[in-house]
C-alpha cells in the first residue's frame, strides 16, 4: 500500500464500481471495515512518510 | 522514513528565480553523497515570501534558507545535512534590525499572519493528493455529503463568509439564491480570473493547493444541486491549470470526483475553461459569456446568474478564495470560523502585498488587522527608511488610504467607508517620491484600456478622466479639471453596466479626496510636489560635478545641452521639454531637476 486509494488487503472493497462511503475517514484512521493491525500500520507508514515537521497533522 | 524532508517552493515567483534549477542540483548532490534514501524533497505551493525566492526549508528542523542557487547546494549538503551546521549566509536577515533568523515563523512576514486558506501552500507536494488528505482533506466534502443541501447553505450564511473577488457580497446567500431557483440543471462556476496587475491570490491558491478550491467547488454542488462545474482559469498560469488537471485526474481516481462520490449517489463533474485574460472577463456576467464562447461582456442584471446563468442555467459564481475557505468551515464549523475576524468580516484575507515595502509577497491576515501591522510589520516597513505615504488596496478598482489612517482596521465595511474597497486583494504601498496624480492615471489608463466598451458611460468616461489627467500630469491642467474629473467620477461610478465601471473612477475619487493640494499643485503651480511627473520638472547641470563628456548633448533630442568638451554644460530651459533623457544618461549624476 503506497498510496491512500491502494487496497491495504482483500477486505478492503473500496473500488470504481463500489465506493466505500467511510474512504477519507479510513485514509487517517482507518481499516473501518475491518479490525487489522497490520493494515492500519500501512496506513501510518503513509502518514509518516509524508509528515515532515511536528506540526503537520494539527489541521 | 526519511531523516530529513527538504521543501523548495515551487510557486511561479520561485520557480522565475530557479527553484528548479535549485531542486536539480540538490537531487544531484544528495545523489553523490548517497542520501537519496535519507532525504525527500518536495516541491511545494507558493510559500508567500516571493521577494526572497527561491525559498527552501529544511525539516524537522524547520530551517528557512531564502535566494538560494544551485551553486548553494554543495555546501548545504554538506554542512547542513552532512555535518549538521546550518548554513548562516542563506538564512534570512531582518532589513530593519539585520537580525539573522533561523526559523520561517520568527520572520515578521510570517509571525503576523494567519494562514487558514494558505494553510498547505508551502507545506504539501500539490500534485499528491495524499498530502492534502492527511491534512484534512475532503473531510468537509464528507460533511457536506452527510447533510441536506439546506444545511449546508445554512451553514454557510452563518459563517458569515463573504464573497473574496471583489465587492463581498455574502457568499451563503448567493448560494441559497443559486439553490431556491429552479432548473434541470445547474453549474457552479469558479472565477479564477485574477486580473489586477500584481496581484496572485488566486494563482498561488491554485498552484499551491488545487485540491482546496476543487473541494469547495463540490461542496458549492452540492449545497445548490449542482452536478457540473466550471474553473475559468486564465491560460497566462500554465501552472496553476497544471496543476488542476493533476488534482482532477487524482481526484477522480480516488473517487472523489465523478460518479457516486463516497458512495452518496452524488455525481460530480469539473471543467476547466482557460480565459484569454481580459480584465472585464473577472465580472460574472462576461465570465459566463466567455465560457459560453462569446465575446467577454457584461450583461444587465437581473436577471442575476444565480436564477439565470451558464447556458440560462442557475450558476452560483464565487471567487478562488471564497471556496478555499468553504472546506475549512465544513470540516472545523461555523463557530470555529467566525472566531477570526471582525463583526461584519468573518475569517481571513490573502493580500499580495507590493510597492515600496521592504518584504514583498503573499501574506493572509486575519480582518480586522490594521494597515500599519500589514505595512510596518508583515511589510517589514518602507523601502530605504523613506516616508510611508499611502497604500492603493483592491487593485485599479480600489483607492488609496494615506497615512492619517494607517490604523483603519482591515475588513470589507472599513475600506468601504475610506473610498476603498477589499477588492481582490492588491495592496500596493507607495512612499514619499509617488506623484499620487501619477497613480490614478496609471490606475485610469488600465481600466481605460480594458473597458470593453460596451456601455457609454465606461467606454467615454474613462476615456475623458484620463485625457484630463494626462493633461494634468504633463503641466496642462487647467483650472476646471479636478470639477471636471469629480463630474465625470461620479457619473461613471453611478452608471456603469458593471463592476469595472462602477469601481474605475475609485482611485481617481480617493486620490482627490485624500491628495487634492497635489492635484492642485499640478495645476495651479505647474509642480509635481513628488518630483515624479517629468514635465512639470526643470533641469539643471551642476557645474561642479559636469566634465565635459558630452554624453547628454548626444541624447538631447531638442540640442538644448551646450557647452565646450571637457568643460561644465548648460540646459537651455527654453528649449528643454524635460523628457529627462540627459538625467538618464549621465553617469556622474551631474543632471540634476528642480
Amino acid at each position: 500500500m503506497e498510496r491512500f486509494i491502494d487496497p491495504c488487503c482483500k477486505e478492503c472493497f473500496n473500488s470504481k464500481d463500489n465506493r466505500c462511503d467511510q474512504f477519507v475517514e479510513c485514509c487517517l484512521t482507518g481499516p473501518l471495515c475491518h479490525d487489522s493491525e497490520e493494515c492500519a500500520a500501512k496506513r501510518r507508514a503513509i502518514v509518516e512518510k509524508l509528515a515532515h515537521s511536528p506540526g503537520y497533522l494539527e489541521q | 522514513m526519511y531523516e530529513k524532508q527538504i521543501l523548495i517552493c515551487a510557486g511561479t515567483g520561485c520557480i522565475s528565480s530557479g527553484a528548479y534549477e535549485v531542486k536539480e542540483a540538490l537531487d544531484n548532490e544528495l545523489q553523490k553523497n548517497n542520501m537519496e534514501d535519507k532525504v525527500r524533497v518536495i516541491l511545494s505551493g507558493c510559500h508567500g515570501f516571493c521577494e526572497k525566492g527561491p525559498l527552501l526549508i529544511v525539516y524537522p528542523e524547520d530551517i528557512f534558507y531564502c535566494e538560494v542557487t544551485g551553486e548553494d547546494m554543495p555546501e548545504l549538503v554538506e554542512q547542513h545535512l552532512v555535518n549538521g551546521n546550518i548554513v548562516e549566509r542563506l538564512l534570512y536577515k531582518d532589513p530593519n534590525t539585520e537580525q539573522i533568523v533561523s526559523n520561517h515563523e520568527e520572520i515578521l512576514f510570517y509571525s503576523k499572519q494567519k494562514r487558514l486558506v494558505l494553510r498547505n501552500c508551502g507545506v504539501i507536494d500539490p500534485e499528491n493528493i495524499d498530502e492534502y488528505i492527511i491534512r484534512g482533506g475532503y473531510q468537509g466534502l464528507k460533511n457536506a455529503l452527510d447533510k441536506d443541501p439546506s444545511e449546508v447553505v445554512e451553514m454557510i450564511k452563518n459563517s458569515g463568509l463573504r464573497g473574496r473577488g471583489g465587492a463581498g457580497f455574502p457568499a451563503g446567500m448567493k448560494w441559497e439564491f443559486a439553490y431556491r431557483s429552479q432548473g434541470d440543471k445547474k453549474y457552479v462556476v469558479c472565477n479564477a480570473d485574477e486580473g489586477d496587475p500584481g496581484a496572485f491570490m488566486d494563482r498561488s491558491t491554485l498552484e499551491g493547493d488545487p485540491h482546496a478550491v476543487l473541494e469547495g467547488i463540490m461542496i458549492a454542488g452540492k449545497a445548490i444541486g449542482s452536478d457540473e462545474a466550471y474553473i475559468y482559469v486564465r491560460a497566462e498560469y500554465p501552472l496553476a491549470i497544471k496543476r488542476l488537471r493533476t488534482a482532477i485526474a487524482q481526484a477522480e481516481e480516488y473517487g472523489l470526483i465523478g460518479e457516486n462520490i463516497l458512495n452518496s449517489g452524488f455525481n460530480y463533474k469539473v471543467n476547466i475553461k482557460e480565459g484569454a485574460g481580459a480584465f472585464v472577463c473577472g465580472e460574472e456576467t462576461a465570465l459566463l459569456a466567455s465560457i459560453e464562447g462569446e465575446r467577454g461582456m457584461p450583461r444587465p442584471r437581473p436577471p442575476f446568474p444565480a436564477v439565470k446563468g451558464l447556458w440560462g442555467k442557475p450558476t452560483c459564481i464565487n471567487n478562488v478564495e471564497t471556496l478555499a475557505n468553504v472546506p475549512l468551515i465544513m470540516r472545523k464549523g461555523v463557530k470555529w470560523f467566525t472566531s477570526v475576524g471582525t463583526e461584519g468580516s468573518k475569517g481571513t484575507k490573502i493580500f499580495a502585498l507590493t510597492g515600496k515595502v521592504n518584504n514583498t509577497g503573499l501574506c493572509e491576515v486575519p480582518m480586522g488587522i490594521t494597515l500599519r501591522e500589514v505595512v510596518f510589520d508583515i511589510g517589514g516597513g518602507i523601502r530605504g527608511g523613506k516616508k510611508y505615504k499611502a497604500v492603493q488596496i483592491g487593485g485599479p478598482s480600489g483607492g488609496c488610504i494615506p497615512e492619517s489612517l494607517l490604523d483603519l482596521p482591515i475588513d470589507f465595511d472599513s475600506l468601504t467607508q475610506a473610498g476603498a474597497m477589499m477588492g481582490s486583494g492588491g495592496l500596493v504601498a507607495m512612499d514619499e517620491e509617488t506623484c499620487m496624480v501619477d497613480l490614478a492615471r496609471y490606475f485610469l489608463s488600465f481600466t481605460q484600456n480594458e473597458s470593453c466598451g460596451k456601455c457609454t458611460p465606461c467606454r467615454e468616461g474613462t476615456k475623458r478622466m484620463l485625457e484630463i489627467l494626462e493633461r494634468i500630469t504633463e503641466g496642462k491642467g487647467e483650472a476646471e479639471d479636478i470639477s471636471r474629473l469629480e463630474k465625470i467620477a461620479v457619473t461613471v461610478k453611478d452608471s456603469s453596466l458593471c463592476g469595472l465601471g462602477q469601481t474605475a473612477p475609485n482611485p481617481i475619487l480617493t486620490t482627490l479626496r485624500y491628495f487634492r493640494d497635489e492635484y492642485e499643485a499640478h495645476i495651479y503651480d505647474r509642480r509635481c510636489p513628488a518630483g515624479m511627473c517629468k514635465e512639470l520638472l526643470s533641469y539643471y547641470i551642476d557645474p561642479e560635478i559636469c566634465n565635459g563628456c558630452r554624453a547628454c548633448t548626444k541624447v538631447c533630442p531638442v540640442e538644448a545641452i551646450t557647452g565646450e568638451k571637457k568643460e561644465p554644460h548648460v540646459i537651455d530651459e527654453e528649449k528643454c521639454i524635460a523628457c529627462g533623457a540627459c538625467l538618464d544618461r549621465c553617469k556622474f549624476g551631474a543632471v540634476k531637476t528642480k
